[in-house]
């Protein structure tokens, strides 16, 4: 380690000489450097701000302050009913609006995500009122039929529970194929559920949402194709010719 | 040969010594050892004390004829170019999860994000830190709860402190955006591939069979007190009468990042504030998630690079000079606070807690 004053080095090399020689240039100027290269404009604007001060807990004096700023905000307004286009691939560019502040979105979206989706799965609102909590909604005990989208046979069950979770809402039906006990989920903002009809209301509200105790033999309603076929005939009859004789007949 | 001292030491020889008044060197005045001391060694500057002459690309550079290093930062970037974004990412916090129904009847389950006032906080360049990359904030945050040092560094940029701060790594200059503007949930469009990085739920200290998906023992047939447990711990002499390291066995298990690559973009609402992406998040509800551009499908077509990036410019167009702004506002205050006149200049004419004014005219 050379630890001999520069002035003591062997100063035979100009090299050597004229390094140090910038050193001790260098040491002299930029030292002090805090100086920033500084714009030529000057600031139009500064965001608003409030000051923050530390105080010393004992003395109670000001240690320290910052500025600490507060960006504007706008608030979003989604809005359930927007139906949002889809733009041809070469649509030209729509240029972005100015915003004031910053977007803040609500805090709690999901509801409104459902509220979005059911607005667009259920236009006409039948599938919402099915499953609302009201007289004319179906209700736990009542019997509905399911008509798929793809065809085939509708399945028709007593309807057991219902699942209100927005647009996954779903309702389990049991019927018996063949003597055999079948359950079955729809859910019902699913186009694949093609429609949902309630064939024969309960005689007496269910004194509970979930009827789990319709698996035990004694309180299973067994096949309801009898019901389903008997309330088909009343239907035929209705939209048939005569149908105000028949349609007082099904009144009956 | 060893790193050269610093020159201080030097003149602290010099001084002992009064033999040396003659040979003193002529560019040495005095006054040099009255001026505080200047760091040249940290963080900032490096750790080593190696002069620049020494450094060690010095030599065998790829201009004198000779083939392109393998190794070193540079090689390292190239190497990793292509699996690096074009785009920096944005911060989200996940809401849940529900069901997208299409209108063919597909039901598709999906995670909500949403981005909550997701800022540009700071750029990463080459020259300075060695790689590109954006920083972005998430939220915000009492200053209560915020330390003074970052309280400084936002005080820079002129942004309100935020509650999370994040890196994402760019390909290039290209990459970096301007510091402040919002990143919104447009920044992503229905269709894209996108990978979601997360810590993943904590499941604290957790046994073999949730762990590592022991099959445990038996419930009956004799089995006391060992259903869960792990069983063998490995072999007696024959495996070196100890047990391996890295042994399966319980611990602590979760919380750990995790990252879900390729999710495609079912949603994007930016009043919803919500980027919906198909499958699952690692992480509760309500955690941070950082959502940037997969990086095993192609980049975004240019068209919508550009679109997105110009739409931040449209957006946002005052963003350079309030940062400008802050920062000749922050060396004011610096200077203030280290001389400590900040106290006098609060008492004078700035307020604190006062109304924010409507146009920004701040009394100094």
């Amino acid at each position: 380690m050379n630890v001999a004053p520069i002035s003591r080095r062997p100063l035979g090399c100009l090299k050597t000489a004229l390094r140090q020689s910038r050193q001790q240039k260098a040491l002299l100027c930029r030292s002090m450097a805090t100086a920033t290269p500084t714009s030529q404009k000057a600031p139009e604007r500064l965001p608003d701000h409030n000051f923050y001060s530390i105080k010393d807990n004992k003395t109670k004096k000001i240690r320290t302050a910052f500025a600490v700023y507060k960006t504007p905000v706008v608030e979003a307004q989604p809005d359930p009913k927007k139906v949002v286009k889809k733009l041809p691939r070469n649509a030209p560019r729509v240029p972005a609006e100015k915003l004031p502040g910053l977007l803040v979105p609500p805090p709690d979206p999901l509801p409104l995500l459902h509220a979005t989706q059911i607005a667009r799965m259920d236009p006409t609102g039948a599938r919402t009122a099915l499953i609302s909590k009201t007289r004319q909604g179906a209700r736990p005990g009542d019997i509905l039929m399911v008509t798929h989208r793809r065809g085939g046979e509708p399945f028709s069950g007593v309807c057991m529970s219902i699942r209100r979770a927005g647009i996954d809402s779903a309702i389990l039906l049991r019927n018996h194929l063949n003597k055999v006990g079948v359950e079955m989920w729809y859910k019902v903002y699913n186009k694949n559920v093609a429609g949902i009809e309630i064939v024969k209301r309960a005689r007496k509200r269910a004194r509970r949402a979930r009827l789990t105790y319709l698996r035990q033999p004694k309180h299973d309603v067994g096949s309801v194709s009898e019901i389903v076929a008997q309330w088909k005939k009343t239907r035929k009859i209705v939209s048939s010719r005569g149908g105000a004789q028949k349609a007082a007949k099904k009144a009956a | 040969m060893a790193p050269r001292l610093p020159t201080r030491c030097w003149w602290q020889f010099q001084s002992h010594t009064q033999l040396s008044t003659l040979t003193r060197p002529r560019t040495s005045p005095p006054s040099l050892l009255l001026l505080p001391r200047t760091t040249t060694r940290g963080v900032k500057y490096g750790w080593s004390t190696l002069s620049p002459r020494a450094k060690v690309t010095r030599f065998n550079q790829v201009t004198a004829g000779l083939p392109k290093p393998t190794t070193g930062p540079a090689a390292a970037l190239e190497r990793r170019k292509n699996t690096t974004p074009v785009r920096a990412g944005v911060l989200a916090v996940k809401k849940g999860m529900t069901a997208f129904m299409g209108k063919a009847g597909a039901r598709i389950p999906c995670t909500v994000l949403q981005l909550d006032r997701v800022q540009t906080v700071a750029n990463k360049t080459r020259a300075k830190n060695g790689y590109w990359a954006v920083q972005v904030g998430l939220g915000e945050k009492n200053p209560d709860n915020v330390t003074a040092p970052l309280l400084g560094y936002f005080e820079a940029k002129g942004i309100a402190p935020k509650r999370e701060l994040a890196e994402f790594k760019v390909r290039d200059e290209s990459g970096l955006l301007p510091v402040g503007v919002q990143l919104l949930p447009d920044w992503f469009h229905v269709g894209q591939w996108v990978d979601v990085r997360a810590n993943s739920r904590g499941m604290g200290f957790a046994g073999g069979m949730k762990r590592h998906g022991f099959k445990g023992q038996e419930a009956s047939h004799g089995n006391s007190l060992n259903h869960r447990t792990i069983g063998s711990l490995g072999q007696s002499q024959g495996g070196g009468s100890r047990v391996y390291p890295g042994k399966k066995m319980p611990g602590r298990m979760g919380n750990q990042r995790v990252t879900m690559q390729n999710l495609p973009v079912l949603m994007v609402d930016n009043d919803l504030g919500i980027v919906v992406v198909k499958g699952c998040v690692a992480g509760p509800k309500g955690c941070v998630v950082k959502i940037q551009d997969a990086v095993k499908k192609p980049p975004p077509p240019e068209k919508f690079v550009e679109h997105t990036k110009k739409a931040l410019e449209e957006r946002f167009p005052d963003a350079a000079e309030m940062l400008e702004a802050a920062r000749k506002r922050h060396l004011e205050l610096k200077e203030a606070r280290k001389e400590g006149r900040i106290a006098q200049l609060l008492a004078a004419g700035v307020k604190e807690d006062a109304p924010i004014p409507g146009d920004a005219s701040v009394v100094y």
